[in-house]
């Protein structure tokens, strides 16, 4: 395979890793603090994606640019989501999982049942001119709209990062997630922490749906496999850390993109994602984090 | 018992309750088309044509003949599915103006009433429905519907009850030769599509625009009508190696919402020519996707697909010179067409036709017909009728339908390209030809 190819092969398998850690993080914030596995997650990327239509296509007659509707969505789906767990949420914590998995995943058919009744069950894609002409770069084509969503999910991490390492909020966060019961001994307001990490993560859902309707098409049942790839990254990465999330989707990614000119057929791509899943849960439970840490 | 076990329990009853909801058939959803039954004054003047010498009553037959379909009104064919139900409300209200279908053993106009369901695009809603047309609408003929995987499955119903079946929208070949003698269909079958690709293919490369071999690549989609596209596209390759070299082949999931890695293997596969076969939402898609790509090739084409509103709307220039095989287009310039095109309109806050709502007039039209030429409202005499249609002229390319004996008409395709600024050229056959092909595509 002559270099170039393989330059452009890498380059797609970052981009992609960068959609596909902003679509993960959401899940992972709400297990690492909680310990519940938020099955609505993909209901909520659904209606990020949604929302971010109905502000961007001229449909509507709204007509935002682009760069506009995660402004919107983030704080709006933060709100959503702190509700949601002070209301509903929260009377399913400290139960066994099975309770919550049954309560989120009502939620996420709820959501579903919704949007299939106000959107109808219609494909929708988003096509931005602009975006649709790649970046050159001699014979190098690169893919504008994954380099923005690529530049938006780095930057989510980034300011993630920096929230949950410098801000007290986000230290309270951290110590909620390491043990609750110490946490509320030193004076965290933990019950106050966990609706503030579900909204979040809620949050950092309908952001990814947001910046994914720019990628891909989607209708009320969009969501599903990317929700499945969410499991398999933060599961890959180690299930409690942002960091791993990015490494689980880099590895992801890379696995992708580069079985595609080993000439493995495309009806077998999402098998990828699922077999690492299980490799991973078999070989190194703690993930690529729990190996890291192990090491040192 | 405390409150969060309580809490709890309701939950667990909540939940279950939800899925078992969301888990149910949908039932159908959409009343009949109401408006265009309507019926002219039609108790029935019994005895006005009975021969004088012998007053042999003539039956009074029924208050309205009723026809039936299920399309795909919402879901990811509603598009589509839309231009049918307009196509058929129109002709039906056409001909009930002029007092309905002649059916000579009631010596009598009878007007039409229509009913049209909605099946969501979803293959087994659209046969429940067809059965409920039959066996609680009671219906007396049908009308096709789209798209071929689910006419594909609906079609044992006209079958099983024997009511015939007249339909412009499955193109599959196999829909025609399971040994059903009940259904007819208007559109020639993909197999052809490929052929007539090819054929432009090997006309371009012998005008020296295309080199020889041609490097192509195929995308079909996982179903029977992906196989017949890629069938026909194959066979020419093996019949005539110094013209075609297959270089990709490979299926995909209809109802995409990611063609990513089709579109890498595409770019490995360094090929001339491009050839899918897509839905309009997945040619969208896949188009958008090879733009940001920055993929170009000599031709592309997604079969069937090129020149619809939607995907022009929505894909703006990147939707430029791709070139497609039609089985009508609104650019044909012969009276029928013409005809058609204008009154469409007119019925339709001037939205310009596509094939879609075209095949289903003319598919009306010679069931419409074959219930005249049959006399009766008997549902064999009237297949039978159909079967023998040489229905001129028409719409259709080639300007008459008439019906192997499959059932499925053999007409030729039209191949068009879209051209900048919006424009669509006929491109092939030359007697229809509108415009030249542009091959090949020029580089950005």
């Amino acid at each position: 395979m002559p270099p170039i190819e393989i330059l452009s092969l890498l380059i797609s398998a970052i981009l992609l890793a960068g959609l596909y850690a902003t679509m993960s993080y959401g899940l992972a914030l709400i297990y690492g603090v909680m310990k519940i596995v938020n099955l609505s997650h993909a209901g909520f990327m659904m209606l990020g994606a949604y929302t971010a239509f109905v502000l961007i296509s001229p449909v509507y007659g709204i007509e935002l640019n682009p760069f506009i509707p995660p402004l919107i969505v983030v704080p709006l789906f933060f709100v959503i989501g702190m509700v949601l767990q002070r209301f509903v949420v929260r009377r399913v914590v400290g139960q066994p999982m099975i309770t919550s998995l049954l309560l989120l995943f009502g939620l996420w058919l709820i959501i579903q049942n919704i949007a299939y009744v106000v959107f109808t069950a219609d494909t929708r894609t988003l096509t931005i001119p602009w975006l649709l002409q790649p970046i050159r770069f001699d014979e190098l084509r690169i893919s504008t709209n994954r380099t923005v969503v690529f530049a938006m999910g780095a930057l989510t991490l980034l300011l993630l990062q920096l929230f949950m390492s410098r801000t007290m909020l986000g230290k309270a966060i951290r110590a909620t997630a390491t043990d609750p019961d110490a946490a509320a001994l030193v004076g965290v307001n933990t019950a106050r922490v966990q609706m503030i990490a579900f909204g979040l993560g809620i949050a950092l859902a309908g952001l990814a749906g947001a910046l994914m309707s720019l990628v891909y098409s989607f209708d009320p049942d969009w969501g599903r496999s990317h929700l499945l790839k969410s499991f398999s990254i933060v599961v890959l990465g180690g299930l409690e850390s942002f960091i791993g999330v990015a490494l689980g989707a880099i590895v992801l990614a890379l696995v992708e993109t580069f079985s595609v000119p080993l000439g493995v057929p495309i009806a077998l791509q999402d098998l990828m994602s699922f077999a690492l899943l299980v490799i991973v849960l078999v070989v190194m439970p703690g993930g690529i984090m729990g190996l890291l840490q192990r090491r040192t | 018992m405390n409150k969060t076990s309580l809490f709890t329990r309701t939950i667990y009853i909540s939940i279950v309750v939800m899925l078992l909801a969301a888990c149910a058939t949908p039932a159908p959803t959409v009343a009949p088309a109401a408006p265009t039954s309507a019926p002219a004054a039609t108790s029935a003047p019994a005895a006005t044509s009975a021969p004088a010498a012998t007053a042999v009553p003539v039956p009074q037959g029924p208050k309205e003949i009723v026809i039936g379909a299920a399309l795909p009104l919402t879901g990811g064919q509603a598009r589509e599915g839309a231009f049918y139900k307009k196509s058929y409300e129109m002709i039906v209200k056409e001909w009930n103006d002029a007092g309905g279908i002649t059916v000579k053993e009631f010596n009598r106009k009878i007007p039409v009433k229509l009913i049209i369901y909605d099946d969501k695009s979803e293959t087994t809603t659209s046969v429940t429905l067809y059965e409920k047309l039959a066996t609680e609408d009671k219906v007396d003929f049908f009308l096709g519907g789209y798209s071929t995987a689910l006419v594909q499955a609906h079609v044992v119903v006209p079958q099983k009850y024997q009511i015939p079946y007249v339909g412009g929208g499955g193109a599959t070949g196999t829909i025609y030769t399971q040994g059903n003698k009940w259904i007819f269909g208007l559109l020639a079958n993909i197999e052809k599509l490929s052929i007539t690709f090819a054929d432009w293919i090997e006309i371009q490369q012998d005008a020296g625009t295309l080199p020889k071999p041609v490097k192509l690549a195929m995308a079909a989609e996982n179903t029977s009508h992906g196989v017949e596209f890629a069938k026909g596209i194959n066979d020419r390759a093996k019949a005539k190696p110094d013209r075609f070299t297959i270089v990709m082949d490979e299926k995909f999931e209809i109802n995409g919402k990611d063609y990513a890695p089709l579109i890498a293997k595409l770019k490995a596969a360094n090929a001339d020519v491009f050839f899918a076969d897509a839905r309009v939402a997945d040619y969208t898609l896949m188009q958008r996707q090879y733009t940001e790509a920055g993929l170009s090739h000599k031709v592309v084409s997604y079969g069937p697909r090129g020149p619809e509103k939607a995907a022009r709307d929505a894909l703006g220039a990147a939707s430029d010179y791709i070139v497609a095989a039609n089985w009508w287009s609104p650019d044909m310039t012969d009276a029928s067409s013409k005809e058609f095109t204008a009154k469409y309109k007119a019925a339709n806050k001037d939205e310009s036709p596509e094939w879609f709502a075209a095949l289903g007039y003319e598919s009306a039209r010679v069931l419409f017909k074959g219930i005249e030429a049959a006399g009766t409202l008997d549902k064999t005499k009237v297949r039978d009728a159909v079967a023998a249609t040489s229905l001129s002229p028409s719409l259709v390319v080639g300007g008459k339908v008439s019906f192997a004996a499959t059932g499925q008409i053999n007409n030729v395709y039209i191949m068009t390209q879209n051209q900048p600024g919006n424009k669509v050229a006929i491109i092939f056959p030359n007697e229809l030809a509108t415009g030249k092909a542009i091959v090949p595509i020029p580089k950005k």
